[in-house]
């Protein structure tokens, strides 16, 4: 691997995992308020 | 509230992008290693920011088991969370970095083994938190949370204390090192920009955890009522 490459590849994988992250946290987000959305109806 | 929500997603934003433009424009080429370097500007933040999380972590579980809020519990999660998240950052980047200018991705040495272990007891912490059951999880995740702490001095100092492969400390490791002070600007505006961006995750992490908690609460009432009928 050379240092470029490597440069970039360190940087792309920082990317990834943070807003992947983030993704992560906005989907189970979305699916907590549906679920209470859900709960408020049967109660 | 919403208004600052979206101003502070904004300036992390912005802040990202000021930190990126300053590592790989601003900042000068390192005369031995060459652009490889540039690693250091995302590496060492992330694991000032793993670091500091760790310890709103140890914070927050101490005040969890002296008042049994669940609130500080909710922040012990979330700030535990978002930390593996960049500590993995680190030890992902690290090898990255450490292929073009060792020759290989990994050593035992002390920095790298402390690192890896601390990441495996943070990693232990959400398990336990995930996969146990009963009263006691949030008392144990807080025990295990507070000991485990005492790894993150050990990380910190392990190329003080001891020969490592890793390099020897750039920043405060006293006569002789140092940084160029466009090589400083970049380090600090981009440990700024992964903080806003920490402080944003930890938020809608510690959000989440609250409301799984009330949605859990009310399946068990409801089972209680449907019981009850």
């Amino acid at each position: 691997m050379t240092g470029p490459v490597a440069l970039k590849a360190a940087y792309v994988v920082t990317w990834a995992i943070q807003f992947g992250y983030l993704g992560y946290l906005l989907s189970r987000y979305r699916k907590v308020r549906e679920e209470m959305k859900d709960l408020k109806r049967s109660s | 509230m919403k208004a600052v929500i979206w101003i502070f997603i904004l300036i992390t934003v912005a802040l990202l992008g000021y930190g990126l433009y300053q590592a790989l424009v601003v900042a000068p080429t390192e005369q031995t290693m060459g652009e490889v370097q540039r690693i250091f500007y995302y590496h060492v933040p992330s694991a000032w920011v793993a670091f500091t999380l760790f310890f709103v972590n140890f914070i927050a579980s101490i005040v969890y088991l002296w008042k049994r809020s669940a609130g500080s519990d909710a922040i012990a999660v979330a700030s535990a969370e978002v930390g593996v998240v960049f500590c993995t950052v680190v030890l992902i980047t690290g090898p990255i970095w450490a292929r073009p200018v060792w020759g290989i991705w990994w050593t035992w040495d002390a920095r790298l083994t402390t690192t890896l272990v601390l990441w495996l007891i943070y990693v232990s912490y959400l398990v336990l938190r995930r996969f146990a059951a009963g009263s006691q999880t949030q008392v144990l995740s807080a025990a295990l949370a507070i000991f485990g702490f005492v790894d993150v001095p050990i990380v910190f100092m392990a190329i003080r204390w001891f020969r490592t492969q890793h390099p020897s400390p750039v920043i405060g490791g006293g006569e002789g090192s140092g940084l160029d002070p466009t090589m400083w600007h970049a380090v600090l505006w981009n440990w700024l920009a992964f903080s806003c961006l920490a402080l944003l995750l930890v938020v809608v992490r510690y959000r989440l955890q609250l409301m799984e908690e009330n949605v859990e609460a009310a399946h068990a009432q409801l089972a209680l009522q449907g019981g009850a009928r």
